[in-house]
């Protein structure tokens, strides 16, 4: 896994903490968010919206991880 | 004529068929026809955006649309079909759209079993095309937002089968269209149409799948009904309309899987066995860009059409979207809470809160009778915040509504939060990882009277005698107001 993951942490349930993953394309840069099912997938490849690389996360350039 | 007996409703329609093009030419005077090329890529849903942000709602049909590929369409798009309440409920009959929820339920509670043409007589196989000259890119479909990866059918109402009984389902469902054949589906998983998916599946078939588009706003709300598992959203959009709905076996299927005769596009496929690819991101009803998902995939067997076919585009989080499924929602809630309370008058989802809130009106409710309704409600999945009121508030007025809110409500004693409900995961709010939603009732209804014929104990609204108010308007009646301040 090449990319850096960056993970929330949950914090007291009464503390907002989002709930929304995101994923940035390498080659574009750009981010997309990401459901917490398809991120744990590893044989469904990501599709990124704006330059439509298909790629595995650890492919990605940055993963920030909600929980 | 249908629907003649309830002061509230009056015939649907005057032409012999149910279907968009008749509807779309009954209320040729709310139709919007811009004379230039607007973009299938982000251009017809900007248009849907603008003329919201001016409060305007005709039904928009975009006669020139432009493809990603810089070719004109020949198939028109229609969008904003649902944007209006009272056009949509005018499509059903009722006069009143504030009318709705009881009427609604009431109807789609009747089912009538369809009418079966005969297979290849339909309108809406007029044009059949099959095997290697299937090629979705050729519809007109659209790419609604910014970080949509792609073109998307949003008004593809997906009907699929119970495999252990028959039963159709139908739900409007989103694809993404990746290829000439193949495209995403994403049946949410919730939904009865993903459980007869996984039936399918855990027999170790594919699932069949038909997706139809185009319609009358009266058939659409129709098959929207919010039923148990299995029910035929045929029936219950029979019970809506009042006459069967006229249904033909599909071309891949056959009589396993009817489509609506009348319907304008329909989209044949299967959905092959845990074969999942990447899904959106895709901007929802909640009115943010929902998160890229594994979705099933459909490849496609055969579309088939009527002859100068219109393509139907819902703007995904717009009220041209929120307004029928809101609408489908008051009748669904209504059913549920007047079992518990007959007191209970009229339901209204708003689009502003998206399909996450309900106002209730009472009249004269028993004691524990607000709470019961306001309970029952919040069971209802998409629910998370229902309000009960008394009959002089407007439901449909949202000054009116805070007004009961800021002067009926004492916090800890007319709110109750439960946790832990079945709800939208695609709320923005809810917490990471959670599976459930926390949601909330709030009873801003007055207290009874202490016996018949007394007044209540709280103090009555302010207000003005009618002769005098009926005087003031008279005295403003015509006065030009071009250049006074507004609020």
């Amino acid at each position: 896994m090449k990319s850096k993951i960056e993970t929330i942490a949950a914090g007291a349930s009464w503390e907002k903490t989002g709930n929304t993953s995101w994923v940035q394309c390498d080659p574009c840069k750009s981010w997309f968010p990401v459901g917490p099912s398809l991120l744990a997938r590893q044989e469904v490849k990501l599709h990124c919206p704006h330059c439509h690389r298909e790629f595995v996360a650890a492919d990605s350039a940055r993963v920030i991880k909600a929980g | 004529m249908p629907f003649t007996t309830s002061i509230h409703t009056g015939p649907i329609r005057e032409a012999l068929i149910l279907d968009l093009r008749a509807f779309l030419s009954a209320e040729k005077d709310a139709v919007y026809r811009p004379s230039q090329p607007v973009a299938t890529v982000h251009g017809i849903t900007a248009l849907q955006y603008a003329l919201e942000k001016q409060n305007r709602r005709p039904i928009v049909v975009v006669e020139k649309p432009l493809l990603a590929n810089g070719q004109i369409s020949d198939m028109p798009v229609v969008c904003n079909l649902t944007a209006s309440r009272a056009l949509v409920a005018k499509a059903l009959g009722i006069n009143d759209h504030r009318r709705a929820a009881a009427i609604y339920a009431k109807r789609t509670g009747s089912p009538i079993a369809p009418t079966i043409l005969p297979a290849g007589t339909a309108p809406v196989q007029e044009i059949v095309i099959e095997g290697a000259d299937v090629d979705l890119t050729a519809l007109p479909v659209v790419t609604q937002h910014s970080g949509d990866p792609g073109p998307y059918l949003t008004a593809a109402h997906a009907t699929t089968y119970d495999p252990d009984t028959g039963v159709d389902n139908t739900a409007i469902q989103r694809c993404w269209v990746k290829s000439k054949r193949r495209m995403t589906y994403y049946p949410y998983p919730a939904s009865h149409n993903n459980r007869n998916m996984r039936k399918f599946w855990a027999k170790g078939e594919d699932c069949p799948v038909v997706f139809w588009i185009g319609h009358h706003p009266a058939v659409l709300m129709g098959t929207q009904a919010k039923l148990g598992y299995p029910e035929s959203h045929w029936s219950a959009c029979g019970g809506l309309i009042g006459e069967p709905l006229r249904v033909v076996p599909s071309r891949t299927f056959g009589d396993k899987i009817m489509v609506p005769a009348d319907a304008e596009i329909v989209i044949e496929g299967t959905v092959p066995r845990e074969v999942f690819e990447a899904d959106g991101p895709f901007g929802e009803y909640t009115g943010y860009l929902g998160p890229q998902v594994a979705a099933p995939v459909c490849d496609v067997t055969c579309i088939t059409m009527r002859k100068n076919a219109i393509y139907h585009d819902y703007g995904s989080g717009l009220t041209d979207m929120l307004v029928p499924d809101n609408m489908a929602m008051e009748g669904k809630v209504y059913s549920l809470a007047k079992s518990v309370a007959p007191s209970l008058q009229n339901v209204y989802v708003p689009a502003q809160g998206r399909r996450f809130h309900a106002y209730m009106q009472f009249a004269k409710a028993g004691p524990g009778e607000v709470r019961d309704a306001l309970t029952a409600a919040l069971a209802y999945r998409r629910l998370k915040l229902a309000i009960a009121v008394d009959e002089d508030i407007d439901l449909f007025d949202d000054s009116e509504m805070f007004f009961a809110l800021a002067t009926r409500v004492q916090w800890s004693r007319d709110s109750f939060t439960i946790d832990g409900l079945s709800g939208s995961l695609l709320d923005p709010s809810t917490p990471m990882g959670a599976k459930t939603l926390s949601k909330m009732a709030i009873d801003a209804t007055t207290p009874l009277p202490p016996s018949p014929g007394a007044p209540s104990p709280v103090p009555p609204r302010s207000s003005v005698p009618e002769a005098a108010r009926a005087a003031a308007e008279k005295i403003l009646d015509g006065v030009l107001t071009d250049g006074w301040p507004t609020l």
